[in-house]
């Protein structure tokens, strides 16, 4: 089918599965939510993968509206990432959702949900596809008051979830202005609210309009991404928004403010001025270090989950702005590379995000609790459970074969092309920025040690009368899909590099293909990109291991470092994976099976130092096992001691000693705070108006009255 | 830092020649009672005079059992006539035949000491054998922390009732081929504190032992005598001197 | 002041409920207690009159008990006993905690061991006998006790846990031992923490509790010697002598000068080797492994000396009460002081090193401080003490084996770090050098024992051991045997001071404050 007609149809399921859940039955909610909603999902990985791999991209006109232009729908390349990205998160996610649904029934807003839900689906879709700026807009809309909506759609009233919600609502609409506004003043320009005039009439712009528009558009989009400094309402929505939503807002909904970033400032408005793009890139280091950091100290496991995803998609938002320094510097190819990495790392983000939100659910479903101080040692309980959040743990953590390992290469070997660049500052900037991405980098490995660890392994934390039981097939199953879409995209990279480079090619205008992944399973004329004696050595190698099997390219994915810098990096995380596999396997036979085949394993306690018995006291906790994170960033941290006292008996028995300490995040104090403050002293001026009394406000009609005349008069 | 390596230098070489020649400094062995022959009145007296029941007799030939032995010096002072004296340090014996060990260990093994009520004075020896004097390091023996990666189990003190547990579970702990040493007097027999309700009366009553070496504390060179004899590079000698017994410790001054 | 003084204001203040019996020439005093001024007075004795508390023996008699409270003070200040009187049936007693806090520990034990309830002690139970090893109501030192029986019905509480008393988010409470470390005495730690700090540190101790009082009952004084002597054997000499003294005391035996003069030379050896122990052991918790060799070396070779001198390389067996079992020749005595001034020596020159070695010196300056006022509240003694300004020696304060005769200073410092307590160790060793001098000096001929005869009675007998003071106190019965032994060694006051130093620093100051304190489990546990 082409893409037109599924997306089409995409939409359509959606609206049917919307009135469908107005009339059947509350029981039923869970199922048609999962049916429709896989359906719907299917379509549109469908069209996104037809779009990118056979070309078929459209641009329908709809609706011609009067003094406002054409309604477009239109689905060009980077859409269709998107697309697709967003249907492999939408099915897992309806499946997992509709299972929560059925599994506590007393809720009776599943009706509610389950419409809400959909709708949500198909505003995303339609944000996707929109092809002017009022399809957008109005797209985007729905969908910022849908998720506050499901954000607040829950029974068990959680503390805080109200005022949450409205900070999602108040910062969502803000971003809606701003990135109105950045729309306005390209339509402007243009004369036009289609896309496709606007970027035929962008290049002509100054640069004082390119940066407002970047501005405007950055931070505007920026808050649905969550970069700093907008992001202060992520870490508080997605800690309060309910097991069956989160996954979607962290694997979907966040995805559509980088889709927005790099829609206007890639797509629409390609860069001239390096300056926009290195903002972009240190915002986006920042993002990922206050993220990582917040993470890192985190306890409760959805906060730390949504201060990780403000890291992940600081690093996207990283790799966006070098390529768009790149395209300013009329350099296309790295250019190209800069946002494959960062597609990649979306597409990747997306992935395992969701699978540990799943996790982090399903745990808090069945142990009622997110306190990783009170969790610990549940892989004796919930092993699959566990085996699908280490599969994303270690995604998340770079670990090869997985796919966050691909996207973190990728990410820094484009930080390494900035030797390319001519003007001193810029390298400067890509140094401590790519210093600063390793270092998240380190830092995310600590942090997910920390969460697999203290939830899953070590001593029974919790109560000991609570029964803990597996997840059921409607939570496990979403996890193994993606579980082993995270394995799959790490171990073939190269063969998503060649569908996201189409899309990249697009925005950079040049391929990547060619540079990241050589046709080492094509027969000699195609190696024309690397010198001979290159291709010898990978021969020697053996990045032909495979030609006659395997379809595509080959599974090396290179990087060469460019004309200054004449290095050759190389990496293969298919034969990581076979190699890890063997040695696995060799291990086991030639130690268990011939080494040692007369020994008997002998299985004892553990050692302990020789106490009489290991308390799950005795045991670190994720406090204390984060602790040296908190002391050495100190000076980010900056606590106040709220309390500390010792009580004692006879003035030498301690009784009791009491530490609090307060740690409000740094974007808050910062920004938020003050903001806050801010807008309650104004609201507090304009307070003072209203007396309460008919013949001041009598006073102010005839004020105005007055003003009108003056005014009508001049 | 420059200090440090020229005071070393300066220093030189302290090691003790042994296990390749024998020790012959003072004061690096107490030394141990020697049984011998005489008059029934005076062999009655020295072993009356015995505190520990370490000497025993027929008719005249008085035989001294080391593992109780605890260096009280009266059989010797304060006594006519005395007991002989010796002053070697080869005194560790075998209690169970040797046939874990084999070559791969006699070169490398890692030794975990377990202080099972110990006075301090044992403990004390077995640190010494790691100062320049003895560096048992050069011989391949090495104390380990974790009893995970442990060959040998030293046992120093009598078993004290509150330390069963630590000490059965850091042998449980051990990976085989494993083996117990049982250093000093309180560790083979109870010592001084044998009738102690909270004390056992030697280490083979709750762990399977496998060298026992004697002594009050036995001197550093001992202790390392028993270590070579658990990995079978030097020959056992034998807890109990009798006046007929040939002398099976070579290493004689 | 002195004693008679004292006992004039005691009378006064506490009218009709004390009863005083003065023996002025030993500067002893002994003070007979009604339970209502018991706490007072001992608190008053203790903060007003500058007593320090060496420590509660209970006694238990035929028909009641008796607790004495030993305190000691400067010279004339003697030596005061406070003694409270119960029938058997009474087992409750006034806790003087809130006064004196070094009796804290003290108390604890005498609950445990004894059965004996101090009211307003608000943390007994759960330290001799630990609670998940033993059941209630074993009470060990009792006349009564039946061990069969105790091990036959043991019935450990299955809930032990620990005691939490630090509220914070993730606080946890991390265990070290008994079994840690290379080649380490077995105690076990209970470390509060959140993760980096030592917020508070509880150590449970007597794991290796081997019941020397209780093994002591009954046995001759020879017997009892043995146990004196190796239940702490590191300072196996000063334990011995402080026995010996309190047997002298009962018995009024004469101690003839060339056995007092060779027995202070003898115990000064022993300070000697175990204060270059105690700086082997720090500069191996530092980690700096050419002093630690160094220090390594200077310690075997004391060893050897003592060894080749004394037959014995702890010096065991040579004393006996009376005197010492045998002769020492003025040759080998004289050849053992030129080897020691050669150590001495090479110590001084390892100190010199050190004082200029910044990253050793970062690990213990201003680590592990311990104020004067609780050094003095918590008891501390030795070495420990007298770096943080604390500063009573026995051999000063009580002389006894003829130090008063002896010219030699008594080091203190005022920091109470780790630094402090390293310097007033090397401070020591000098000191003690000197003093062997002098005691060779003074060596004439003569014999080294006199016979005692034995005869019933009580006495307290002290010593400065290297660690701080000890004190042995000996009741012998009508056939000479011993009826009561107790023991307060210096390492009990010094483990209760110790958590003080170690809360609030990080880990990995742990072990190097411990190694500062140079304390013994053994010694402790008894």
């Amino acid at each position: 089918m082409e893409s037109q007609t599924l997306i089409l149809v995409f939409l359509a399921l959606c609206g049917t599965g919307v009135l469908l859940s107005l009339v059947w039955p509350e029981s039923r909610q869970g199922a048609l939510l999962a049916w429709v909603g896989c359906l719907g999902a299917i379509t549109l990985v469908w069209a996104g993968t037809n779009a990118l791999l056979a070309d078929q991209t459209f641009n329908q006109l709809l609706w011609p509206l009067p003094e406002l232009g054409t309604l477009t729908l239109k689905l060009d390349r980077l859409s269709a990432v998107f697309a697709v990205i967003t249907g492999l998160v939408l099915f897992p996610a309806s499946i997992f959702a509709g299972g929560e649904l059925r599994v506590t029934p007393e809720r009776r807003e599943g009706r509610a949900f389950t419409a809400m839900l959909l709708g949500l689906y198909a505003s995303i879709g339609l944000i996707f596809v929109a092809g002017d700026v009022l399809l957008f807009l109005l797209a985007w809309e729905v969908m910022s008051v849908l998720s506050y909506l499901l954000v607040l759609c829950d029974r068990n009233r959680e503390n805080g979830r109200a005022g949450a919600g409205y900070l999602l609502l108040a910062m969502g609409e803000a971003g809606t202005l701003a990135a109105a506004l950045g729309f306005i003043l390209l339509a402007v320009g243009a004369g036009s609210l289609d896309f496709g005039v606007i970027r035929s009439a962008a290049s002509p712009l100054g640069p004082s309009a390119r940066w407002a528009v970047f501005l405007l558009s950055f931070f505007g989009f920026g808050v649905k991404a969550g970069l700093v400094p907008v992001n202060f309402w992520l870490p508080r929505a997605y800690a309060v928004a309910p097991r069956a939503f989160v996954p979607v807002l962290a694997g979907a909904t966040l995805n559509l403010g980088l889709y927005g970033i790099l829609r206007v400032n890639a797509d629409l408005m390609s860069s001239t001025q390096v300056g926009p793009g290195l903002v972009a890139l240190i915002v986006g280091t920042l993002s990922a270090l206050v993220g990582i950091l917040y993470a890192t100290t985190a306890n409760d496991l959805k906060t730390m989950l949504a201060h990780s995803s403000i890291e992940n998609a600081g690093i996207v938002v990283a790799g966006f702005g070098a390529g768009m320094v790149f395209v300013a510097t009329a350099h296309p190819v790295p250019a190209a590379i800069a946002f494959v990495a960062g597609l990649y790392h979306l597409i990747n983000h997306s992935l395992y995000k969701t699978l540990l939100f799943f996790g982090a659910g399903v745990v808090e479903g069945q142990t009622g609790t997110r306190d990783m101080d009170r969790l610990g040692g549940l892989i004796k309980w919930m092993p699959w459970t566990a085996l699908g959040f280490l599969a994303g743990t270690l995604s998340i953590a770079a670990l090869p074969p997985f796919n966050g390992f691909v996207s973190e290469w990728l990410t820094l070997q484009t930080m390494l092309r900035s030797a390319e660049l001519a003007s001193t500052p810029a390298k400067m900037v890509f140094a401590l920025c790519g210093a600063g991405l390793a270092l998240t980098a380190a830092l995310a490995v600590t942090c997910f040690v920390k969460v697999f660890a203290m939830s899953f392994l070590g001593m029974r934390r919790l109560d000991g009368n609570q029964r803990v039981t597996e997840a059921g097939s409607g939570a496990l199953i979403p996890m193994a899909i993606l579980a082993v879409l995270c394995l799959a995209f790490g171990v073939l990279p190269t063969y998503v590099i060649p569908a996201l480079d189409s899309a990249a090619g697009s925005l950079a205008g040049a391929s990547a293909a060619d540079a990241l992944v050589p046709p080492f399973f094509a027969p000699n004329p195609a190696h024309d990109t690397l010198p001979p004696a290159f291709v010898g050595e990978f021969h020697d190698l053996g990045a032909q291991v495979g030609q006659s099997v395997l379809p595509g390219r080959g599974l090396v994915v290179l990087h060469r470092g460019g004309p200054e810098n004449p290095v050759v990096f190389a990496m293969s995380t298919s034969y990581m994976l076979v190699a890890l596999i063997s040695l696995l396997i060799v291990t086991y036979v030639v130690i268990r099976l011939w080494l040692t085949r007369s020994r008997r394993l002998a299985r004892r306690e553990r050692w302990d130092g020789g106490v009489r018995r290991l308390l799950p006291e005795m045991t670190y906790t994720a406090t204390g096992f984060s602790n040296p994170v908190r002391v050495i960033f100190d000076a980010v941290f900056r606590p106040t001691t709220v309390e500390d006292t010792r009580e004692t008996v006879a003035e030498h028995f301690r009784t009791a000693i009491r530490r609090e300490k307060e740690r409000v995040h740094l974007v808050d104090k910062l920004v938020f705070l003050p903001v806050r403050t801010a807008a309650f002293w104004f609201a507090g001026g304009l307070a003072a108006m209203h007396h309460g009394r008919i013949n001041v406000y009598a006073a102010y009609v005839l004020l105005a009255l007055l003003a009108a005349l003056v005014i009508a008069l001049l | 830092m420059s200090q440090w390596v020229l005071k070393g230098i300066r220093t030189g070489i302290k090691t003790t020649a042994y296990p390749r020649d024998a020790e012959r400094a003072a004061g690096v062995t107490p030394g141990l009672p020697v049984g011998g022959e005489f008059s029934a009145e005076a062999a009655a007296a020295l072993v009356d005079r015995c505190p520990v029941q370490a000497l025993s007799r027929t008719d005249g030939s008085v035989s001294v059992d080391y593992r109780r032995c605890v260096h009280c010096h009266r059989c010797v002072r304060g006594v006519e006539p005395p007991l002989d004296w010796e002053t070697t340090y080869e005194w560790a014996a075998t209690r169970r035949p040797q046939n874990e060990f084999g070559p791969a260990f006699s070169r490398s093994i890692h030794i975990v000491v377990v202080d099972a009520g110990d006075c301090g004075a044992c403990l004390n020896e077995v640190k010494q054998l790691n100062n320049p004097y003895y560096n048992m390091h050069r011989l391949g023996f090495f104390i380990t922390p974790t009893p995970r990666h442990a060959d040998v189990l030293l046992v120093v003190g009598p078993v004290t009732d509150h330390m069963r547990v630590a000490l059965q579970k850091t042998y449980d702990a051990m990976p085989t081929p494993k083996r117990v040493v049982a250093v000093g007097a309180c560790a083979l027999s109870g010592g001084v504190f044998a009738e102690s309700f909270v004390c056992e009366k030697g280490l083979a009553d709750v762990l399977p032992v496998d060298v026992e070496v004697p002594g009050h504390p036995p001197p550093p060179l001992a202790i390392l005598h028993g270590l070579l004899v658990a990995v079978g590079r030097k020959p056992p000698a034998s807890l109990v001197s009798t006046p007929s017994a040939v002398k099976t410790n070579p290493a004689e001054p | 002041m002195n004693l008679a003084g004292l006992t004039e204001q005691i009378e006064q203040r506490w009218r009709g409920m004390t009863r005083c019996r003065l023996v002025a020439a030993t500067f002893a005093c002994e003070i007979t207690c009604g339970r209502a001024a018991l706490a007072e007075l001992c608190g008053w004795l203790f903060s007003e009159q500058g007593y320090s508390f060496a420590g509660l023996i209970v006694e238990e008699g035929a028909a009641e008990w008796q607790l004495r409270y030993v305190f000691y003070g400067e010279r004339e200040a003697g030596r005061v006993h406070v003694l409270v009187n119960s029938p058997s049936a009474e087992r409750a007693f006034p806790s003087i905690v809130k006064f004196v806090h070094a009796a804290d520990w003290h108390e604890r034990e005498a609950e445990d061991l004894f059965g004996l309830v101090f009211e307003g002690h608000p943390r007994l139970g759960d330290f001799v006998l630990h609670n998940d090893a033993w059941q209630e109501n074993v009470e060990p030192m009792r006349h009564r006790f039946d061990a069969r029986a105790a091990m036959l019905h043991r019935k450990p509480a299955a809930d032990w846990r620990p005691r939490r008393v630090v509220q914070e988010a993730g606080a946890f409470v991390m265990p070290i031992g008994p079994k840690y470390s290379g080649a380490t005495e077995s105690v076990h730690f209970l470390l509060e923490t959140v993760g980096e700090d030592v917020i508070r540190a509880v150590p449970r101790l007597f794991y290796k509790w081997r019941a020397i009082e209780k093994l002591a009952e009954g046995k001759t004084v020879g017997d009892v010697l043995l146990l004196a002597e190796r239940f702490a054997a590191t300072t196996a000499f000063a334990h011995g002598l402080g026995f010996c003294q309190a047997v002298e005391s009962i018995t009024n035996a004469a101690v003839p000068a060339r056995a007092l003069l060779l027995r202070v030379f003898l115990a000064e050896l022993e300070r000697l080797r175990q204060h270059a122990g105690a700086i082997q052991e720090i500069c191996e918790s530092t980690a700096l492994v050419v002093a630690n060799s160094q220090a390594g070396i200077l310690e075997e070779d004391l060893l050897r000396i003592s060894g080749e001198l004394a037959g014995h390389r702890y010096l065991f067996g040579l004393l006996a009460p009376g005197g010492l079992l045998c002769d020492l020749t003025n040759d080998a005595c004289r050849r053992a002081l030129a080897q020691s001034q050669k150590v001495l020596a090479e110590l001084n020159e390892l100190e010199k090193r050190l004082r200029v070695s910044s990253s050793f010196l970062d690990r213990l300056e201003e680590v592990g401080v311990i104020a004067f006022k609780d050094a003095k509240a918590f008891g501390l003694v030795g070495p420990v003490a007298r770096a943080s300004g604390l500063v009573r020696d026995l051999r000063r304060a009580q002389p006894y084996s003829g130090y008063e005769r002896f010219d030699f200073d008594v080091p203190g410092e005022q920091e109470g770090d780790g630094y402090a307590r390293l310097r007033v160790l090397f401070a020591e060793a000098r000191q003690s050098a000197r003093v062997m001098e002098q005691a060779i000096a003074a060596l004439k001929d003569g014999g080294v024992h006199e016979p005692v005869t034995l005869c019933p009675g009580a006495a307290l007998g002290w010593v400065e051991a290297p660690r701080g003071a000890a004190f042995h106190w000996v009741r012998l019965d009508e056939s000479g045997r011993v009826a009561r032994y107790r023991v307060v060694p210096p390492s009990f006051p010094n483990w209760h001071g110790f958590r003080l130093a170690v809360e609030n620093f990080a880990f990995q100051d742990f072990p190097i404050i411990l190694s500062t304190f140079d304390l013994s489990v053994a010694e402790n546990d008894r």
